[in-house]
């Protein structure tokens, strides 16, 4: 009978005040659920998108997540390096394809800069098995040339032709300015969504340059110092010593290929093997590597252990925003039963001209399921207006692009628990004053 | 009409049987008047009338069918086009306005519908004319939201939605207790006239004997009532 739902919407708007307070903290339970769940989500969308088609990550001895964390998503940095000889020997054994080095450990303006060789430009993928693509420029050629990520570009307002100095150490603030040896930016990349977008990319033959001309070594790196634990080790943290090294002319490497010759010691390298069954072979190999403790990774066997750090964490938050979920309905709840008393005369008078004690029921239970709906609709609402908001400054702060797509079914799925929630929710007091109209006939009693 | 035999009903929480009636009867378009004091079970008796309580034991016939062997859902339809019900106070729904609450039964019967549109030419029409009937029509009184409204004023919707597609049994719990001696005599004589027009029977109960002489009948509700007939009467005898 459509008489009923008419009945639920006209009470529910004589109660506009509780009705609306009631919707909006169903709304903020529904943002705070479905917004930690789609964070959760596109996190892990995310940092499962940041590399494809790399087979094995390999640096010094450390835990997997570790060498993941700090390698890929430049999160936390490296305890050691890895020698370059050690890098050579392995990159040139049959099994491996193509190799990328790389090098951490020093900075620009809060962005991370990275040495590595040409070959990151043309191996590299990330998403599904997306290629690094450029919007100006060129790739790195010569010693001081810099490829800057999209958001390092966008936010420092950075083209072509600039020249940039690069900062040891990876804090906003910078300890020590590589003043001598400006680099020119030569490309800017297209836009990934993984930690490259805020990457500046540099020469292994540049980073070398560079720290050259450190004085007196890493010991007097204040980073270190300050943190005082590693000593004179400390320096591994980033970036070894280069004396030993064999030092390039500057117009020396100009001339030729960045990548050609040998390096300082890197940080870590990624390995495309020539056949996928070799994968498990060569990481044993690399794991009992002699003459240097390495690690090497499978990304993909890596990503879950991560998330099994940071599951505890996720079901915490998950938790937390079912229970304000289920605040929210109790508050609805509360504003549903305290009306009951008065409404129990307008029951009678409905009951006296014909309602159903199941009319009856549904009266109230159908006033619930409108403010739920109400709520999941305002929720989703808000959901939105704050991922608009919200996603320059997740992509910036975080480096988390979050796509404004559809609700996903998993989403769907959430709203549709909390409907089903709020509908029982409203079967207490729909229950309650249908036992009243059975019992207590049309006698209006207070 | 309504036909009542042997009617017993009991409080599921009550020791004793609050109603013994052996026979009651009313006529189509009847007016009867039952009298007794307060608490002796006026109102549980219209509740077994309206088919929202059942006896424990007896028959109520309405209109040839027996409420007490009728299921919940079958007595609700009953009741919802036969029946036409008004309360001591409180009659209205706040959240709609005079208009709405009038036009509520049809809202809940069929049958009273198409006999108000057949009646008005339709729905609401049919609730002006009633409002109009009962000096309700003034000018912005129809939007008004009903809390606005006086005591008085809320009876006469109560009366005009009790007689909205003419049921053929008006039940009238005290409706005039809380109106002064002037309005009560015209709120019963607006009534009549209404139910005069429908056709309906009315069943009006009232501790206000000066009402009586109004009615074609009227019936002393202890005396009916054998579970309440004086010298069991534990709230104090009324003079009959
Ligand atoms: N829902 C109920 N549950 C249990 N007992 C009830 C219920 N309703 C009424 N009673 C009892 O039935 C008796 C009669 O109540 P009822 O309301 O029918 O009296 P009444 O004659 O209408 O009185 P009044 O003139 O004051 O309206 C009272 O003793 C009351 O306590
Ligand atoms: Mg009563």
């Amino acid at each position: 009978m459509s008489a009923i739902p008419t009945l639920a919407i006209k009470s529910l708007r004589n109660r506009r005040t509780t009705a609306a307070l009631t919707v909006l903290s169903i709304a903020c339970a529904v943002v705070l659920l479905l917004g930690v769940e789609r964070l959760r989500h596109e996190s892990r969308e995310s940092f499962t998108n940041t590399i494809s088609g790399t087979d094995l990550i390999v640096g010094a001895r450390s835990s997997p997540v570790h060498l993941l964390l700090y390698s890929v998503f430049h999160v936390g940095n490296a305890t050691n390096n890895i020698s370059w000889d050690s890098y050579r020997s392995i990159a040139q054994r049959p099994e491996v394809a193509w190799t990328i080095p790389l090098s951490l450990g020093d900075s620009h303006r809060g962005f991370r800069v990275l040495g590595t060789s040409p070959e990151f430009f043309e191996h590299f993928r990330f998403g599904d098995r997306r290629r690094l693509e450029l919007t100006a420029g060129r790739v790195l050629q010569d010693t001081y040339d810099a490829v800057l990520g999209a958001e390092v570009a966008a936010k420092l307002g950075y083209r072509l032709g600039e020249r940039i100095v690069v900062a040891h150490g990876s804090g906003e603030v910078s300890f020590s300015l590589h003043q001598d040896h400006p680099f020119t930016v030569t490309g800017i990349l297209a836009r990934t969504g993984t930690p490259v977008d805020r990457t500046v990319h540099i020469t292994l033959a540049g980073m070398d340059a560079m720290h050259e001309q450190m004085p007196a070594g890493r010991s007097a790196d204040p980073l270190a110092a300050a943190l005082g634990k590693h000593g004179a080790n400390g320096g591994a943290l980033h970036r070894p010593p280069q004396g030993e090294a064999h030092p390039h002319e500057d117009g020396d490497v100009r001339a030729g290929h960045a990548d050609d010759g040998e390096h300082g010691a890197i940080t870590a390298f990624l390995v495309g093997l020539k056949s996928r069954p070799a994968v498990l072979s060569m990481q044993r190999y690399v794991n009992d590597y002699p003459n240097e403790p390495l690690t090497a990774i499978l990304p993909g066997a890596t990503l879950p252990q991560l998330w099994e750090i940071v599951g505890a964490a996720e079901k915490a938050l998950f938790g937390v925003s079912v229970l304000v979920v289920v605040v929210g309905l109790t508050g609805m709840l509360i504003a549903l039963l305290t009306s009951l008393s008065e409404r129990r005369r307008e029951m009678a008078v409905l009951r006296s001209v014909g309602a159903r004690p199941a009319q009856v029921f549904g009266l109230i239970v159908g006033e619930a399921v409108v403010l739920t709906l109400a709520g999941i609709g305002l929720g989703f609402a808000l959901l939105y207006a704050g991922l608009l908001l919200g996603q320059p400054w997740l992509e910036a702060r975080m480096g988390l692009f979050i796509p404004i797509g559809w609700p996903s079914t998993h989403e769907w799925s959430l709203a549709t628990l909390v409907a089903i929630a709020g509908t029982i929710t409203g079967f207490i007091p729909g229950y309650r004053l249908y036992r009243h109209s059975l019992a207590d006939g049309m006698t209006i009693r207070i | 009409m309504l036909d009542l035999q042997g009617v017993r009903f009991t409080w599921s929480s009550a020791r004793e049987a609050l109603i013994e009636i052996d026979v009651l009867r009313v006529a189509p378009g009847e007016r009867l008047f039952l009298r007794g004091p307060s608490g002796s079970g006026k109102s549980t008796l219209l509740s077994l009338l309206a088919g929202v309580l059942t006896p424990g034991a007896g028959a109520i016939h309405l209109l040839g069918r027996n409420l007490a062997a009728l299921s919940g859902a079958g007595r609700d339809r009953i009741r919802a086009d036969h029946v036409g019900f008004i309360f001591q106070m409180f009659n209205l729904i706040p959240y709609l306005n005079v208009m709405e609450n009038v036009m509520l039964p049809c809202a809940f019967s069929e049958r009273r519908r198409t006999r108000a549109q057949r009646r008005g030419g339709n729905v609401a029409q049919e609730a002006h004319r009633l409002l109009a009937a009962l000096d309700m029509a003034e000018a912005g009184l129809l939007q008004r939201p009903v809390t606005q409204l006086s005591v008085g004023q809320q009876q006469r919707v109560a009366a005009a939605r009790a007689l909205i597609g003419a049921p053929e049994l008006v039940i009238a719990d005290e409706p005039t207790s809380s109106l002064d001696a002037d309005r009560r005599n015209a709120f019963v004589e607006l009534l009549f006239r209404e139910c005069r027009q429908a056709g309906s029977a009315l069943v009006f109960v009232s501790h206000d004997a000066s009402l009586a002489p109004l009615f074609d009948r009227t019936l002393e509700f202890t005396s009916l009532n054998k579970a309440r007939s004086p010298s069991r009467q534990d709230a104090g005898p009324e003079p009959a």
